[in-house]
């Protein structure tokens, strides 16, 4: 892929617009306030009719895996336009949404990409048909909560949240913190360890639970207050003896897979980084552009400056190299292929740096303008710095990549 | 029922690339422009879709045929309207630069003597031209009554008939039509219940809206697949006569974007007079 299609730019077109008619205008009460995106991003989801398109593709798969019809996983021979469509129909409007509200996408991706995924990766039939189609409507939403206090990076190695058998249920401990969604979501996959005897690794087995809001013993704090991303609604879970269930154990198997699990959701989680970096660089270049252009000093447009003009470059340049990854993963698509961990990894760490450097630099070509909240790239520049710590730290991409080179030598 | 619904294209006047004129004046260049179908004509699709589906069920009842004259590369706009939901497209291959309304007007029989709709919804005007005119003498070839600057339309029993909403600088005019006929619109045809077809429930709103539908992804897709007509005008039996032509473009003076600021309001008018020339 060189460039975007007609197709795809028809459909960056319409999401433009919804963007500009029905979030922007209401774009402090959700950045600066209280107001929490679901309302905006249900009905952006109707409009596009983006998750009924996706319940009725599950449902249609749900039924196939029902009648014993196995999906076809192999990766196909040649390119298929098709697929490669449907992944470019998923990053162009997170690539829009991140141009004005990376919040949006960080709750919205949480919901459906992570919650909703995981359960469709490792739930029992009855549990994907009872949880997934809601999340995917954004009718019930989503989180999904790895993170404790005590562990972040070292997910599992530090984990203490904790799960008990009692007789046909299981009785759930622990903290949760930095949940997105966590203050209002409906449905929360809850990772934790089961107590008993250790697995073949020596260490006990990591399982997940899917917990509904107003369960006895689970408390969901108010947002926490933070940096940036704003429009996405943070906070804490605590469970104290939460009662659940064997129903309510994701795949209703102790085996542990929630280790492997946990896993691809990073995975995903990774991919859509690209994108969001994109729709941020794309909008502070378009801003600074128009900046260079019309604020005036020494009796010249900044714009004739050369260490502005650097900066404009080297924000082209940031540009073109995120897109272009952005433009492999929509490729590989369509060959029925995805990047692997090491790929993802080294194109997180990327866009994420790329993203955030384009904004110190948006600021600091505004000036005083810059650090004010009317000229939008502060918002944006407090929004991306966290693309170099949820979904895995920069430290952590660098690590991966560098253990998944050596391995090979 | 069937609607024809003729479309143009037009600059784009979010791009940063602008519309200019030729050195020597003679004509106005496109190159670089990103282009978007006329407001005028989007919401004239917006008419003709609620016309023809019934809005509850979001089920088509009818069809929407969409028509462009202009150059091959129009056929993009011509497939936004078919990723609203027209069903099916015609391109009359023309050079913009070549054409006037009249001329437009009488590909514009040609294409009805051969589709045969019941209706023709159409912008009043397109913002670049900003004639005013093609479908005002498309209902005169055609002998067909026209109803201009439709505010709102409603179908009678017969399914025939269109009482008619029409606005004007002195108020509200209300016609009856019986089709075939031309219907042009106002941008009051968006409000949420300005349409009503007898199959749309009539307690039935549109959401508010300040242009036409968007398009779903699904419809995006189904876009497609669906067919767009390539035709001329010499394939049409036409040989429209061009009867304007062009003396010469200028871009409006720039503005000069000065504030002035003033103490009282005797000091406004007499700005006003002298500096402004206003008054
Ligand atoms: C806005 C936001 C939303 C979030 N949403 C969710 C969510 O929905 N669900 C969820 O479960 N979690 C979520 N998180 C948590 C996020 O995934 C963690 O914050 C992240 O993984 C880092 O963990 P930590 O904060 O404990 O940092 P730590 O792991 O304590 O890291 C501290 C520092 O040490 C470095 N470091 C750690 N280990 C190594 C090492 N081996 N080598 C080198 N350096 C190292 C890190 O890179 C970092 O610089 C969210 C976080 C934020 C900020």
């Amino acid at each position: 892929m060189i460039e975007w299609s007609e197709q795809h730019k028809q459909i960056r077109s319409m999401v433009r617009r919804f963007v500009e008619t029905e979030i922007v205008p209401q774009i402090d009460e959700l950045e600066h306030g209280d107001t929490p995106p679901y309302e905006v991003l249900r009905k952006m989801l109707k409009t596009f009719g983006i998750g009924e398109m996706a319940k009725g593709k599950f449902l249609a798969d749900l039924e196939r895996t029902k009648k014993g019809e196995v999906r076809e996983k192999k990766e196909r021979e040649g390119f298929h336009a098709a697929s490669a469509d449907a992944m470019a129909m998923q990053l162009i409007p997170i690539i829009e949404l991140c141009r004005h509200s990376p919040g949006m996408v960080t709750a919205l991706g949480v919901s459906i990409g992570l919650t909703a995924g995981a359960i469709q990766r490792k739930g029992t039939l009855a549990q994907q048909e009872e949880f997934v189609p809601p999340l995917l409507t954004l009718e019930k939403v989503g989180a999904w909560a790895i993170t404790e206090p005590g562990s972040g990076s070292d997910a599992f190695g530090s984990m203490k949240a904790s799960a008990r058998r009692d007789g046909d249920d299981y009785i759930l401990n622990g903290s949760k913190t930095f949940i997105t969604n966590g203050p209002y979501a409906d449905t929360i996959v809850f990772i934790c360890r089961l107590e008993g005897a250790p697995g073949p690794d020596g260490e006990l087995p990591i399982v997940s639970f899917i917990l509904d809001r107003g369960t006895p013993g689970l408390e969901q704090s108010k947002p926490l207050r933070k940096m940036g991303m704003h429009s996405s609604p943070t906070g804490q879970l605590f469970l104290d003896d939460v009662r659940v269930p064997k129903s309510r154990l994701l795949g209703e198997s102790e085996e542990g897979g929630a280790r492997k699990s946990a896993k691809d959701t990073f995975g995903s989680e990774r991919t859509g980084v690209a994108a969001m970096s994109l729709g941020i660089i794309e909008r502070c270049l378009e801003l600074c552009k128009e900046y260079s252009k019309t604020r005036v000093q020494f009796g010249k447009a900044i714009g004739e400056f050369q260490l502005i003009q650097l900066k404009l470059a080297k924000m082209e340049v940031a540009r073109m190299n995120v897109q272009n990854l952005v433009f492999r993963q929509i490729e590989l698509a369509g060959y029925g292929k995805h990047m692997d961990l090491a790929e993802a990894s080294a194109a997180k760490l990327y866009c994420a740096q790329s993203a955030m450097e384009v904004c110190l630099e948006a600021v600091q070509l505004f000036g005083g303008n810059g650090y004010m909240a009317e000229y939008r790239v502060e918002q944006l520049c407090r929004d991306a710095k966290v693309l170099q710590i949820y979904g895995g730290t920069d430290e952590i991409q660098i690590s991966q990549i560098a253990r998944s080179m050596l391995r090979d030598v | 029922m069937k609607i024809l619904v003729p479309i143009k294209r037009v600059a784009d006047p979010d791009n940063a690339n602008k519309v200019k004129v030729s050195g020597d004046g003679t004509q106005v260049t496109s190159e670089g422009l990103e282009w978007k179908m006329n407001p005028f004509d989007e919401w004239s699709l917006e008419a003709a879709l609620r016309l023809t589906e019934d809005g509850a069920k979001k089920t088509r009842t009818g069809e929407v045929v969409l028509v462009t004259i202009g150059p091959k590369d129009a056929a993009q706009t011509v497939r936004t309207g078919l990723s609203m939901g027209a069903e099916r497209g015609i391109l009359v291959e023309a050079n913009d630069q070549e054409l006037d309304s009249n001329m437009v007007a009488q590909i514009l029989k040609a294409i009805v003597d051969k589709e045969k709709p019941d209706l023709v919804v159409m912008g009043k005007q397109t913002v670049d031209g900003d004639s005013n005119v093609a479908g005002t003498v498309l209902a005169e070839l055609l002998g067909w009554p026209l109803a201009n600057y439709a505010m709102s339309l409603a179908t009678d029993d017969d399914g025939k008939t269109l009482t008619v909403k029409r606005e004007l600088d002195t108020g509200v005019s209300t016609i009856k039509v019986t089709g075939p006929a031309v219907i042009t619109t106002s941008d009051r045809i968006l409000k949420p219940e300005s349409v009503k077809n007898g199959v749309t429930p009539a307690d039935f709103k549109y959401p508010e809206a300040e242009g036409g539908r968007y398009a779903s992804l699904k419809g995006i897709m189904a876009a497609k697949k669906k067919p767009i007509d390539e035709v001329t005008a010499a394939s049409l039996g036409a040989t429209p006569q061009k009867t304007l032509s062009y003396l010469k473009f200028e871009l409006p003076a720039a503005r000069s974007g000065q504030t002035t600021f003033v103490e009282s309001v005797e000091e406004l008018v007499q700005k006003l007079k002298s500096d402004a020339k206003v008054l």
